[in-house]
């Protein structure tokens, strides 16, 4: 490690934590960098413009972020939740199950748990705290939780940023988030069911059964998306980016034709608003961009996997590690960063140890997403206090249950690696074990 | 003068605004002709791929430099959040003068190298690719503007704007 290379992580560091946006910062790094090794300085903006012009893949990005954006504006969301509640209304309880199948099925749609949060999961705040139905705190809590979801279950930005950063296909990742993903969902459901009775939690009024084919109805046109999409993609009729694209213009013709509750003004809301996202977003993987290419040139990454090889490294032991990094980091740090930045120096590593790309792929997205949930630096709980009005710290104690619960599901999903990998082997996948 | 752009402010970034939706609504499209004709037509065509990426690369510059506020931007807010006014005035001094500084002396390079590639075309729709990077000069002039601005809005007392990290998604 050069000394040019510790001053441009010096730098990065301290303007970060001094509150400078991560994305300027990185590049700003960057540019310290190449002028202290005495390397032409436009080599910066050169690695930003041609990473951001060859990654075609990362056009999925945006065009999942408008998906959300039209799915919420649309009463896509409404219909979804009324549906939920038929089938699992009549438990008791009913509403948490509601709130966790409705997240299931929209993991389905979309890519982004922030979006959930505050599309459906807004909607299920309200309907869960009124009439004092349930402690608002809980309700809160439950829709960051249940949020989580979302990304883990295809489609998924994060996942797009890790096939990104670790050269893995797309589709296999998305495979492999679909049992993870369910298996997340039962356990909280789980954890609902047995505090259900002793926290006195009401159950709905049951949908009759004569009732259900109409209400399904209504539905059907979201609950066909999930499988347009992962059928599409999967009997290769179109490429990841391009579903990302169909499911978009199906969300914006089943909100504006079908459902006709969408008009012109809507739409260009949505359409700034995911620019607006895509923008900030797009920022952070410019300065990756920069960044990435110091580390590279440092070869940091072959650096690190060596040592850990040298002093014999499991890869069971490997796996442990990178949870407790993940998990400290999420508590600290935002989760594209944490994508970009470290987990490129762990993917070498990974790669030599002979762990499976598309498992290490999943546990570190599941890590990524319970990092939004762990105090003290979690978007979801900065999302539910705002929505709800609830205080950061009622809502983080009615988190940690769920977290103890989720972090056991995440036990699983990293040592038993077929937990993932069912899906993609179903479909012809061979890993590298 | 000062006045002038607080008037004007406003309206500027309402017309930026209007850019980047519609750069969104290009690529968003763009997106589309290009499945309708490779699967319906059964007939590829390379250049909507090309527009989706041109479109792209602006909209994430332009909006960097024109539309994302200090409030939606992705940062790291612990410390920020957590400190007083006059802390939080000498970090924003802190980090605009460092920012300003290496953007500076780089902006020289960053203008050799984009004037340099002049000299390529993109595939299909042959864009000159000086065209196509200028907006890298645009983001860079622009953030610059910005940091200086705020700098000396610091300087002369006005606090920083605070942060609200809900604003600042970033896809997750």
């Amino acid at each position: 490690m050069s000394a040019a290379f510790t001053w441009c992580i010096a730098a990065i560091l301290t303007l970060s934590l001094l509150g400078l946006p991560i994305g300027h910062a990185m590049i700003g790094g960057s540019i310290l960098y190449l002028l202290l090794a005495g390397l032409d300085m436009s080599t910066a903006a050169e690695q930003l413009l041609n990473g951001l012009y060859t990654g075609f893949v990362l056009l999925a990005i945006p065009l999942f972020i408008l998906a959300a954006e039209f799915m919420n504006a649309g009463a896509i969301t409404g219909r979804l939740l009324r549906f939920c509640d038929a089938i699992v209304g009549r438990f008791r309880g009913g509403l948490a199950h509601v709130n966790v199948v409705q997240s299931i099925i929209f993991a389905g749609m979309s890519g982004s748990a922030i979006a959930d949060a505050a599309g459906s999961g807004k909607l299920m705040q309200t309907m869960m705290t009124q009439n004092g139905r349930y402690p608002p705190a809980f309700a809160a809590a439950l829709t960051a939780v249940t949020s989580v979801i979302g990304p883990i279950i295809p489609p998924s930005i994060p996942i797009v940023i890790y096939a990104l950063v670790s050269d893995t296909s797309i589709g296999y990742l998305f495979l492999g988030g679909v049992l993870p993903g369910v298996l997340i969902g039962l356990a909280q459901m789980a954890l609902i069911a047995a505090v259900a009775r002793r926290r006195g939690f009401p159950v709905e009024k049951p949908t009759p059964l004569r009732a259900l084919p109409k209400i399904t109805l209504d539905a059907l046109p979201a609950l066909l998306m999930p499988v347009v999409l992962l059928g599409g993609m999967y009997s290769g009729v179109f490429t990841p980016t391009e579903a990302a694209a169909i499911a978009a213009a199906y969300a914006l013709a089943v909100s504006t034709l079908l459902y006709r509750n969408m008009g012109w003004g809507d739409i260009y809301r949505s359409l700034l608003a995911s620019a607006r996202t895509t923008a900030s977003i797009g920022m952070l993987i410019a300065g990756a961009l920069a960044f990435n290419y110091v580390v590279t040139i440092e070869n940091i990454p072959k650096a690190l996997s060596l040592y850990l090889q040298a002093i014999q490294f499991t890869p069971f032991l490997f796996l442990i590690a990178v949870n407790i990094l993940l998990l400290i980091l999420g508590c600290l740090l935002e989760g594209t960063t944490i994508l970009l930045i470290v987990v490129p120096v762990l993917i070498p590593t990974a790669e030599a140890l002979g762990v499976d790309m598309v498992h290490f792929g999943i546990v570190v997205v599941v890590n990524i997403m319970l990092g939004l949930v762990t105090p003290p630096y979690g978007l979801l709980l900065f999302v539910m206090t705002n929505i709800s009005g609830v205080s950061l710290s009622a809502l983080v104690r009615e988190v940690l249950p769920f977290l103890w619960v989720m972090i056991g599901a995440l036990v699983a999903i990293t040592f038993i690696p077929d937990l993932v990998l069912f899906l993609p082997k179903l479909m012809g996948y061979r890993g590298v074990s | 003068m000062a006045q002038f752009i607080e008037k004007a402010g406003p309206w500027l970034r309402r017309r930026a605004e209007n850019v980047i939706a519609g750069l969104f609504a290009v690529m968003f499209a763009a997106f589309l002709i290009q499945i309708v004709f490779r699967y319906v037509f059964n007939f590829p065509i390379g250049w909507t791929s090309e527009l989706t990426i041109v479109c792209w690369i602006w909209l994430v510059l332009w909006g960097a430099a024109f539309v994302v506020t200090e409030r939606d931007e992705i940062r790291f807010d612990l410390i920020y959040a957590a400190v007083g006014d006059r802390t939080r005035r000498i970090m924003a001094i802190v980090t605009g003068v460092s920012l300003i500084g290496l953007y500076l002396i780089s902006l020289p390079a960053v203008v050799d190298y984009v004037t340099f590639m002049k000299v390529e075309k993109t595939a299909y729709m042959k864009i000159r690719f000086d065209h196509l990077y200028s907006i890298y000069v645009v983001f860079v002039v622009a953030v610059l503007a910005r940091y200086i601005w705020l700098v000396v809005a610091v300087l002369r007392g006005k606090a920083p704007a605070a942060f609200d990290p809900t604003q600042a998604s970033s896809g997750v």
